[in-house]
């Protein structure tokens, strides 16, 4: 009963806000209070293109894979190329991309892809448990199992059991996990160097700074170990945050570089429930005038709405770990996120686009 | 003071846990590199990330200890961990090193070997077991080859602890 108290109350100090103070009222009372009501169409055009392929290339291109009935719709991807390109999707959690190979190893090898999907905001509200389905046991077991970047055993386990030591409900361990995971992925240049990767040598080398596919993934990892099932979610920032929050959306139509993965925990009575901690760091990272501390409104206003709630201005391609590429020579990939690439040499760096060149475009389509 | 202050927090420590696993990775021109030994020749063996700050300092003087050391009494290998061979080129030819760089693609051989943090430094004895680690960024302008090699030969895996305390404090203070 406490909990359900309180979390009425942080509810209710939300909405109060947002309310009662006009837009230009912004300064003095930060508000993110992202609300379902609003469905936008998005319209993300892919372009990839291997410039010197030296012999046969392939690619395999992420498209939205998510539906889930109150936030995402995936709709249809369609593609232009002078390869050979089929819809594939990872057998075990169902992500989606198109393969696409050439044969023609003299030609620039490109391809177009242009997907459709439908979002909007998300809030739970957390003071009502609501009447969700129960997990299936086989989502249950899929979502509290480990992965390559998330063990959830040794000091993971450990991590988690001390987070949650005492906390009754799993929204009082959720929400445990999620405050430690935003107090201490601080950067700290006193810790040795930098993790390997995955998330309990982030632990071990107390070095618990990094991105969303490292802080998200912490929360992820705590939570499973606890017991809770969680998931991280791919994919890109496609518009501007509405409430003000630059670090909180795609800068402009050309959203290359906006990849963006969220996270969620399944409580029960709940469902699923969004959590983005690693965006609580960005803010404070990046919302002018830069390195701000937990105690900002405006850090202080992301940091309360990103444990329940997001906006509805990001794509969500998939919830897949370890995806072994078909055809690919090199190893599996963590997560499917950029679009990869390989050639005869090898695996090509999808974060280098001066060799590997690829355009993503977003355009709200949303009828008027 | 400040020669004990750098050597509280930047020193080797003895491993403890025994052989690791033999390995077999491409290098930078796809040519499959094993461990081998040497009659007395140590071997460094480094884990590190190009998008990890402090290794990327350290390859520099790395370089240089290859430069200053004879190639029968050390040998450095330098492992990158889960990146693709494409950032990993472009990165050294920017960069250009003097010893071998190996491709960790999976993960694999950093999981077996207990790398939980990078950089991490392995020094083997010329049978190739792990005597030394360092789970941090090093000044390796500080080693001291020859005194090294001495204590390592000298002792042997059970009494590492006395060697590392008595060469680092040499290796400390002949600079």
């Amino acid at each position: 009963m406490t909990m359900h108290r309180r979390e009425l109350l942080k509810a209710g100090a939300a909405l109060g806000a947002s309310a009662a103070l006009p837009k230009f009222a912004f300064a003095q009372a930060p508000s993110f209070a992202p609300k379902p009501g609003a469905w936008r169409q998005f319209r993300v055009v892919t372009t990839l293109e291997i410039a010197k392929p030296n012999g046969k290339a392939q690619a395999w291109i992420p498209v939205p894979s998510v539906n889930e009935s109150g936030w995402f719709k995936s709709g249809d991807s369609k593609w232009t190329t002078n390869g050979k390109a089929v819809l594939k999707r990872d057998p075990k959690y169902g992500a989606a991309f198109v393969h696409v190979e050439w044969s023609d190893d003299n030609a620039p090898q490109r391809i177009e892809v242009v997907s459709d999907f439908s979002t909007q905001d998300r809030a739970v509200d957390l003071a009502r448990p609501g009447k969700a389905a129960a997990l299936s046991e086989a989502d249950r077991k899929l979502y509290t199992a480990p992965t390559a970047l998330i063990p959830t055993d040794g000091i993971v386990k450990e991590t988690s059991d001390k987070i949650v030591a005492g906390a009754g409900t799993d929204l009082e361990k959720a929400r445990r996990i999620y405050e430690w995971v935003v107090e201490n992925t601080a950067r700290n240049a006193a810790t040795r160097g930098c993790g390997i990767g995955d998330i309990a040598a982030m632990l071990k080398s107390g070095n618990l700074t990094g991105k969303c596919a490292d802080i998200n993934a912490l929360n992820v990892g705590l939570l499973r170990a606890a017991g809770i099932p969680a998931r991280d979610i791919y994919g890109i920032r496609v518009a501007p945050s509405k409430f003000g929050y630059k670090s909180l959306g795609a800068g402009s139509a050309t959203i290359t570089k906006a990849q963006h993965c969220r996270s969620e925990a399944y409580l029960s009575g709940f469902g699923w429930v969004p959590l983005d901690p690693a965006d609580v760091r960005k803010v404070m990272l990046e919302e002018p005038p830069a390195n701000l501390p937990l105690s900002d409104p405006k850090v202080a206003a992301a940091r309360a709405a990103l444990f329940g709630s997001w906006e509805g201005n990001w794509l969500a391609y998939n919830f897949a770990h370890d995806i072994a590429l078909p055809g690919a020579k090199g190893p599996a990939i963590e997560f499917l996120m950029y679009p990869q690439a390989e050639t005869a040499a090898g695996r090509l760096d999808c974060l280098d686009p001066d060799n590997l060149k690829y355009v993503i475009e977003a355009k709200d389509v949303t009828a008027a | 003071m400040a020669a004990a202050q750098a050597a509280e927090s930047a020193t080797f420590v003895p491993w403890t846990r025994g052989e690791r696993p033999p390995f077999k990775l491409d290098d930078l021109d796809r040519q499959a590199v094993a461990l081998e030994a040497r009659p007395g020749q140590l071997v460094l063996v480094h884990f590190f990330a190009t998008w990890c700050e402090p290794c990327r300092d350290e390859l520099a003087s790395l370089r240089r200890l290859v430069e200053r050391t004879d190639p029968a009494r050390l040998r450095v290998v330098a492992i990158s961990v889960a990146e693709v061979d494409a950032r990993v080129r472009s990165f050294i030819e920017k960069v250009p090193v003097n010893f071998p760089i190996l491709l960790d693609r999976d993960r694999a051989v950093a999981r077996s070997w207990e790398v939980s943090a990078l950089p991490t430094s392995f020094i083997l004895d010329a049978r190739l077991q792990p005597r030394l680690f360092i789970e941090r960024d090093y000044d390796w302008d500080k080693l001291d080859v020859a005194a090294l090699s001495i204590s390592l030969s000298r002792l042997s895996p059970a009494a590492n602890h006395v060697a590392t305390v008595q060469s680092n404090q040499r290796l400390e203070d002949s600079q």
